[in-house]
């Protein structure tokens, strides 16, 4: 049954041919245009790996939010709670045909990037990176089930998906160094999982496996974290207590 | 008659106040059973925790077999269907929610039950406000359920949407279906219910059969014993 909501989720993403074509045509801009602009071999690779982050940042974050709020108020958990299907087999199947497309949209986009800029991996570094793309995309969906949990209509959701992510993405290495920046700044930067994202896909295009995967592992005991707050805040309806507030679920 | 299931002392609070304050109801095999009530009466709640989707802060409920939820058809009052997938994807989609995998047969006989068989290949957003309904009761029934919960099936309908809907309650019905159902329209209820069960302020304040009702309140019809009752 799981592989029936499974394929009926990633074909429903799929359908959403305006979404998946900013999806895939915002990053490859953004890549191409600076990437031209920026005519520096070095500079290029940081912004490969910026440009796949922060993809995949606000393809999960924001996409998954908007999402979840828009299901959660049309009743869909309220009424897969009197189904005999878990609401976790739900959020699993959903979250897997997320990683689905954002999967394919960080690879074409990579794939643009390594005719463009003329960047080169071998196997071991792209199966690496592929599985950093896939952990990142599931702590940033996770941070989207959190966003909508927090939020009570668009405007909030909108609201709290930008502030968790904007500031993510200026105190991360994804497009500029923070190495003159300010102490707090630096401090600021190592709470954020974004940052180990980052530099984990930075370490990678760049070759260098062991540092990416030291970044990867904390990247990992991020989303451990942040998967355990979508869990403990996780609403069935607008009207349900959470159980991170409120000690028992509703 | 044989019942399906039993309430006992059903309470429900939110924060201070008190929604449901211990009620008793049984729902029996065969029958069309009421709820009446005014708006923040208790009665969606009560509803909630029969389907097991709000627990109860006290009381129980018993059901007649083990796992009631694979027995058990819901439709609430939003349309919590796909919209991005058309109507015979969210009928699959929802059989596979209650572990079936229907096959063709089985989903054409769903959209013929329910008069959506020119409109199995359009998507669930572009229906009109009827046929919403009518693949809102449609996912009720992928799982061939013994009971279905209809938590105001004809809201916001026009006439000719309402008629079609009552018209497929009675279908069910008489195909031996049980049925609850919630409304506001006292015709409505008369004319679909075998049974009535009236809430007001988070209790039962009466119950029984409409001719039951009219002779132990002394009234013609329903509009006027709710009218009674909810003074």
């Amino acid at each position: 049954m799981r592989m029936i909501v499974f394929k009926t989720m990633l074909g429903s993403l799929f359908r959403d041919a305006q979404t998946l074509f900013w999806s895939i045509a915002f990053p490859i801009g953004l890549l191409v245009g600076l990437g031209t602009y920026f005519d520096d071999p070095q500079y290029s690779q940081q912004l490969l790996a910026g440009v796949l982050t922060m993809s995949v940042l606000f393809g999960s974050l924001n996409i998954t939010a908007f999402g979840v709020l828009q299901q959660r108020n049309r009743g869909v958990y309220k009424l897969l709670k009197a189904t005999p299907f878990s609401i976790a087999s739900f959020v699993s199947c959903l979250t897997g045909a997320r990683t689905v497309v954002g999967l394919i949209v960080s690879l074409v986009t990579l794939a643009v990037g390594m005719m463009v800029f003329h960047v080169s991996f071998n196997a071991l570094s792209l199966l690496m990176l592929v599985l950093i793309l896939i952990l990142g995309t599931i702590c940033f969906v996770s941070l989207g089930f959190v966003a909508a949990n927090f939020a009570q209509n668009e405007g909030q959701v909108n609201m709290i998906s930008n502030l968790t992510g904007m500031p993510m993405l200026f105190l991360s290495e994804a497009f500029y160094s923070l190495e003159n920046a300010p102490v707090w700044v630096q401090m600021l930067s190592k709470c954020s999982p974004f940052t180990y994202f980052v530099q984990a896909a930075e370490a990678t295009v760049q070759g260098n496996l062991s540092a990416a995967f030291f970044y990867a592992l904390i990247l990992g005991c991020f989303t451990l974290l942040v998967l355990a707050l979508a869990v403990l805040s996780f609403r069935w309806d607008s009207e349900s207590k959470r159980m991170i507030r409120l000690g028992s679920a509703n | 008659m044989e019942s399906l299931v039993s309430t006992v002392r059903l309470l429900k609070r939110y924060g201070d106040r008190t929604v449901v304050k211990g009620i008793d109801l049984q729902i029996n095999r065969g029958e069309v059973l009421a709820i009446i009530g005014p708006n923040g009466a208790g009665k969606s709640t009560t509803l909630e925790m029969v389907i097991g989707v709000r627990k109860p802060d006290e009381g129980t409920v018993r059901y007649w077999c083990q796992e009631p939820n694979k027995h058990i058809g819901v439709q609430l009052q939003t349309t919590p269907f796909f919209p991005e997938l058309n109507t015979q994807e969210n009928l699959r989609l929802f059989a596979a929610f209650y572990g079936v995998n229907i096959t063709d047969q089985q989903l054409n006989d769903t959209l013929a039950r329910c008069g959506l068989e020119g409109a199995r290949k359009t998507d669930a957003s572009k229906l009109s406000g009827g046929q919403q309904k009518r693949l809102a009761i449609a996912m009720t029934l992928v799982h061939n359920p013994e009971l279905i919960f209809l938590d105001e099936p004809t809201a916001a309908l026009d006439p000719r949407a309402r008629h079609e809907i009552r018209e497929l309650i009675s279908k069910l019905a008489a195909a031996g279906t049980s049925i609850v159902f919630t409304s506001h329209d006292m015709e409505e209820v008369e004319k679909l219910a075998t049974r009535v069960i009236m809430i007001a302020d988070g209790q039962v304040r009466a119950s029984g059969t409409l001719e039951q009702l009219k002779q132990k309140h002394q009234v013609h019809n329903l509009e006027q014993l709710y009218l009674t009752l909810t003074e």
